[in-house]
């Protein structure tokens, strides 16, 4: 059967990937691979991308409180859930119309309370707002900041207070760049914070501070928009965002440096 | 590969059996099928939601069970009725209230902007694809066995493996992000 000959096609990949191979067959696939690099990078993503979904969802193979009751056939209103959950949705769509009515009436109200989507979904956009605070306001030249560095004490505490944080202006001076100040300003739709930096040639790199709703951690990641780049990173209760019109190295270090003395 | 618990529990004389051996399959079965709607559905909520829907069904038709393989039976409907949510979904959006990326207390120890960017790659698969995916990837079903669950041809399952695969790397490359060490 396993001729040495064999081409191996792209079942003999997904099959390499999913470890149906037998122990000839994988050798083989193995050493096609190593004249193939641009098939060996697509199975190497392929591999990760299966460790990261069995990650995801292994968790939920687990019994549930009321995993009795979903299987006892006795319960004649589970059996119903389905219609239940119908009428529910329709129960749900005229709570929706009626508040669009009320809406009408209170409008304004209504519309000044905040979202209530609260999950790290909303964070995905913190890179882009880093981006956004760092275009309005590096550009600024009589008021990139609300309190400059001179008052530096005051600054650290009256964000921090804000952002329910103990905060701490990082020192950038061994890379090179000094504070400006900073200022307040919304971050997902709350109160956040941004510090602004720059270098003796007047470059300036934005630090963003949100609040992040999950505790979590997360790695680095960097983002780059044309000549602009952003690491980006949550640590517990805060999303950091550092954009710089520098390079990627340089601004890795920076966030690095940020990352660390951010530490509590 | 995992089959299940009794891939060759069968039924004697072609009756279904009692109604206490069903149900105490079904309900051992249960934690790979919340996995597995899980992994098909776009929050935990919905999770759940498509968990029960496939439970009461699989209770409902017991009597179409042919006695093989309950579990490969069960992730059959839970496709099935997945495939119809989804294409009800995608026709009456509006209708899924609780779509939502729910990050729950168990997912809280991860990386949360690795999970996000994996479940927006994963949602923009379509359900033909994504339960592909799940079903290998996931559950560990061999392509014939995939094959033979959805009856699709074997070439069906491959044509949308490789699709799965490939529209998830490019999705998860198109953000420009590269996980670095942190610094600790």
């Amino acid at each position: 059967m396993t001729d040495d000959h064999k081409p191996v096609t792209e079942i003999d990949l997904h099959a390499y990937v999913d470890g149906f191979l037998d122990e000839q067959r994988r050798r083989e696939v193995e050493l096609w691979l190593k004249d193939h690099p641009e098939e060996d990078a697509e199975i190497r993503q392929w591999h990760a991308q299966a460790t990261e979904l069995k990650a995801a969802f292994s968790s939920y193979a687990r019994p549930g409180e009321n995993d009795g009751k979903l299987v006892s056939k006795a319960d004649p209103a589970r059996m119903s859930s389905t219609l239940w959950r119908q009428t529910a949705l329709i129960a749900a769509s005229l709570i929706l119309f009626l508040s669009g009515t009320a809406a009408g009436i209170y409008g304004e109200r209504l519309l000044s309370q905040p979202a209530p989507a609260e999950n790290s979904a909303t964070f995905e956009s913190l890179p882009g707002q880093s981006k956004t605070a760092f275009l309005v306001y590096a550009s600024e030249k009589r008021h990139p900041v609300e309190v400059g560095a001179d008052q530096e004490e005051h600054l650290v505490t009256w964000l921090g207070k804000r952002l329910d944080y103990k905060l701490v202006a990082p020192d950038l001076k061994g890379l090179g760049f000094s504070l400006v100040g900073g200022r307040l300003l919304p971050v997902n739709g709350k109160a956040g914070a941004m510090l602004m930096y720059q270098d003796t040639a007047g470059q300036r790199l934005t630090v963003l501070l949100g609040k992040n709703p999950q505790n979590g951690e997360t790695s680095f990641r960097f983002e780059s928009t044309g000549s602009l780049e952003t690491f980006y990173w949550i640590d517990g209760a805060i999303g950091y965002a550092v954009t710089g019109e520098v390079s990627r190295a340089k601004l890795q270090q920076i966030a690095e440096e940020c990352y660390r003395q951010f530490e509590t | 590969m995992p089959h299940g618990p009794d891939p060759n529990a069968r039924a004697k004389g072609g009756n279904p059996p009692s109604a206490d051996t069903f149900e105490n399959q079904i309900l051992s079965l249960v934690p790979s099928l919340r996995r597995y709607s899980r992994s098909l559905a776009k929050s935990d909520s919905d999770g759940e939601d498509l968990l029960q829907d496939c439970v009461e069904k699989v209770l409902v038709r017991r009597g179409q069970w042919r006695g093989v393989n309950l579990r490969a039976w069960a992730f059959t409907i839970m496709t099935n009725l997945y495939r119809d949510r989804h294409r009800r979904i995608v026709q009456h959006p509006s209708v899924e209230l609780d779509d939502t990326l729910g990050l729950t207390a168990e997912d809280v120890s991860g990386d949360p902007l690795e999970k996000t960017r994996l479940h927006n790659a994963l949602n923009a698969l379509s359900a033909d694809h994504r339960s592909v995916l799940m079903l290998v990837v996931i559950e560990g079903y061999g392509y014939q066995d995939v094959a033979d669950m959805l009856v699709i041809p074997i070439g069906t399952v491959m044509s949308r493996l490789s699709r799965a695969r490939r529209q998830m790397a490019a999705h998860l490359a198109e953000n420009n992000i590269v996980t670095l060490r942190r610094p600790k």
